[in-house]
């Protein structure tokens, strides 16, 4: 069964005209990350589906059934939020119980909803707190609380790792991931990481200037990119972009190639010279110039590249990727 | 030796500031409080301690008028309370409101009659009500009321509410701007939280808006209270410094006024009225510490 089905979705602001044409399924359990620059409409689609927002046209469906009217608290759905949207006046048990409360639910249902949620989020000591005596990560995980309590059909997330450090940040992640698990609930999450969406993604959903790009797998996508940004947005370091001329003579289209695809080769093809290196113990980052483009090769292991060193580099077989000059990739 | 500077930079940049607020309100202040402690007896000045206190408390002709004015006071207080602040608040919940249109021009049109003098108000609403050219009459009468109008500045039983209502109409565009700023700051991811869980419309007032205006709700409470205790000019416009009929519209502000500097046949007292601004003082104190120590350092701020 699918958990959430947009069919042809439209939104339009005055006559900005943010969704194109959305059309996307995610079956039950499916963790399912939306992703792409800022400005791309990921939140605002995050929006149609909790219905903070309504679609211009087309269809939103959760569990099968056509939510277009329906108020975000009638959808089955709960989000989590960016700055977690905490009631600054509620204890942590106020904030998770609010909701339940506010649908009439028996004070028996709510007290056991709010313990099974703070013993699976550890927030069982931090219950009569209020969200000020809290740190970031608390906070955070208060507001996954507030949308555990509710038995959602949908959890969506909307950038809630933005405002964490980098460290808390993977622990979340992670967290997010175990809770994915443990739930087995289905979830749709926004973020412009692409780290976030290729870890935590059964599915990915790559988005730019209100149209899908791609949908698949994170490794579908990263080893078979539909177009040229799906393939420089997926990846870290991001995919070099070259004319292809420098491989085959007179080629008006571009060449991409995985950092991690190109290789030290005294006969290679690609002529470089060191600009900088990174040496991360682990890896070894080259960036380099090759004919006035910028490259980079990332080698395993630890090299000594001295910056400025002239190089030569070849791609490894059938990993290089061409696209033509509107970005399309060809086969 | 390291020796201690003495940082007159301090002393000097704090001066005019204090200069001037001891000149026009610590010194007149305690020197009004000075002045309560004396009596003129026989074209002389002299002390005599809590004499006159005794006199506006005790003496059956004083404290009659002093619980009069003192009781009249605080119906106008409560006047202002029930009806002004509830009222500003519910207009600036209508205002916050995203999907209404010339909010601009209602935030403007309710808020201007702050900006008038007392005098203009009090005269006009004296106008506006007097039974013989007053406008009420004729435009309770063209929608047929007029059965319900009575000459409301001029019955002991309705004066003091009408003129508190008046000052109501005056002043609920402060409660509201007040309000309105805090309601704007409450950050709109929340009240979208809150949709998500099903508080909505009213049940967002409650349950989400109110409890973070709690503060500025304390704020306007305690200008209120002070403004009230405090007013004067309105009463002096419209009812003059008898505060007609028969007193029923004194307040604290027209005694003291009329003890102090006397008027028509009562001659003035400064001292009995000093006495008078001393009990003011005290009140307007011990109400505003009373909301300070026992109200505010009660009272959660959050963070937004």
């Amino acid at each position: 069964m699918t958990a959430l089905t947009l069919t042809n979705v439209n939104k339009s602001f005055g006559t900005v005209h943010v969704l194109k044409d959305i059309n996307i399924e995610v079956n039950e359990g499916e963790f399912v990350v939306f992703v792409g620059p800022s400005g791309c409409g990921k939140s605002t689609l995050l929006r149609t589906i909790a219905g903070l927002e309504d679609v211009t046209s087309g269809e939103v469906r959760i569990a099968g059934e056509v939510v277009n009217q329906t108020p975000p608290s009638k959808r089955g759905i709960a989000m989590v939020f960016q700055s977690y949207a905490l009631y600054p006046h509620l204890n942590v048990r106020g904030n998770m119980s609010l909701a339940l409360k506010q649908a009439k639910e028996s004070k028996a249902t709510i007290e056991a909803r709010v313990a099974e949620a703070s013993r699976m989020l550890s927030l069982g000591d931090y219950l009569d707190r209020f969200p000020s005596e809290l740190s970031g990560g608390q906070r955070q995980r208060v507001a996954i609380g507030r949308a555990i309590v509710r038995h959602p059909k949908l959890f969506l997330f909307d950038e809630p790792l933005s405002n964490l450090d980098a460290a808390l940040r993977m622990n979340t992640r992670l967290e997010i991931a175990n809770l994915h698990e443990q739930l087995g609930a289905t979830m749709v999450y926004v973020t412009h990481d692409q780290t976030e969406a290729m870890t935590l993604a059964d599915k990915i959903v790559v988005l730019r200037d209100g149209c899908v790009e791609q949908i698949g797998s994170p490794m579908e996508l990263y080893n078979n990119p539909a177009n040229q940004f799906v393939a420089g947005f997926l990846g870290s370091p991001a995919m070099n972009f070259l004319p292809a001329n420098l491989l085959e003579d007179g080629s008006p289209n571009t060449l991409g190639v995985r950092p991690e695809d190109l290789m030290l080769d005294p006969a290679g093809p690609l002529e470089i010279t060191t600009k900088h290196v990174e040496h991360l113990g682990g890896d070894t980052n080259v960036i380099a110039d090759c004919h006035g483009h910028q490259i980079t090769l990332r080698l395993f292991g630890q090299h000594a590249i001295h910056s400025g060193a002239a190089l030569r580099l070849g791609v490894a077989e059938g990993k290089s990727f061409f696209f033509d000059a509107k970005g399309n990739r060809l086969r | 030796m390291h020796k201690p500077r003495i940082r007159w930079h301090i002393a000097i940049f704090l001066a005019p500031a204090v200069l001037i607020y001891t000149s026009v309100m610590i010194f007149p202040l305690f020197n009004t409080l000075r002045l309560a402690l004396f009596s003129k007896v026989d074209q002389e000045r002299v002390y005599v301690g809590l004499e006159n206190f005794r006199t506006l408390f005790f003496d059956p002709i004083w404290s009659e008028q002093f619980w009069n004015a003192l009781g009249n006071n605080f119906w106008f207080f409560l006047v202002h309370m029930l009806v002004q602040n509830p009222i500003g608040i519910a207009l600036a919940a209508l205002l916050s409101h995203p999907r209404l249109r010339f909010a601009a021009l209602y935030r403007s049109a309710i808020f201007i009659p702050t900006i008038l003098s007392f005098v203009i108000v009090g005269f006009a609403w004296k106008l506006i009500l007097s039974p013989i050219w007053g406008i009420a009459p004729s435009m309770l009468d063209a929608v047929g009321l007029k059965s319900l109008f009575a000459p409301w500045l001029g019955k002991e039983e309705y004066a003091l509410t009408t003129l508190a209502m008046i000052s109501v109409w005056q002043f609920v565009g402060i409660p509201m701007m007040l309000i309105y700023a805090a309601l704007l700051s409450i950050p709109e991811e929340m009240l979208e939280a809150g949709e998500i869980d099903g508080v909505t419309g009213f049940a967002a007032f409650w349950k989400i808006k109110l409890p973070l205006i709690l503060p500025s709700i304390g704020i306007i409470s305690i200008l209120t209270f002070v403004g009230n205790f405090n007013a004067f000019d309105l009463i002096y416009a419209s009812q003059g410094a008898l505060a007609g009929p028969d007193f029923s519209t004194d307040i604290l502000g027209t005694f003291m006024y009329r003890t102090f500097f006397g008027f028509q046949l009562q001659l003035g007292d400064p001292h009995m009225g000093s006495a008078i601004a001393g009990a003011m003082f005290a009140i307007i104190l011990v109400g505003v510490c009373l909301y300070l120590f026992g109200i505010q350092t009660r009272m959660r701020r959050y963070q937004l």
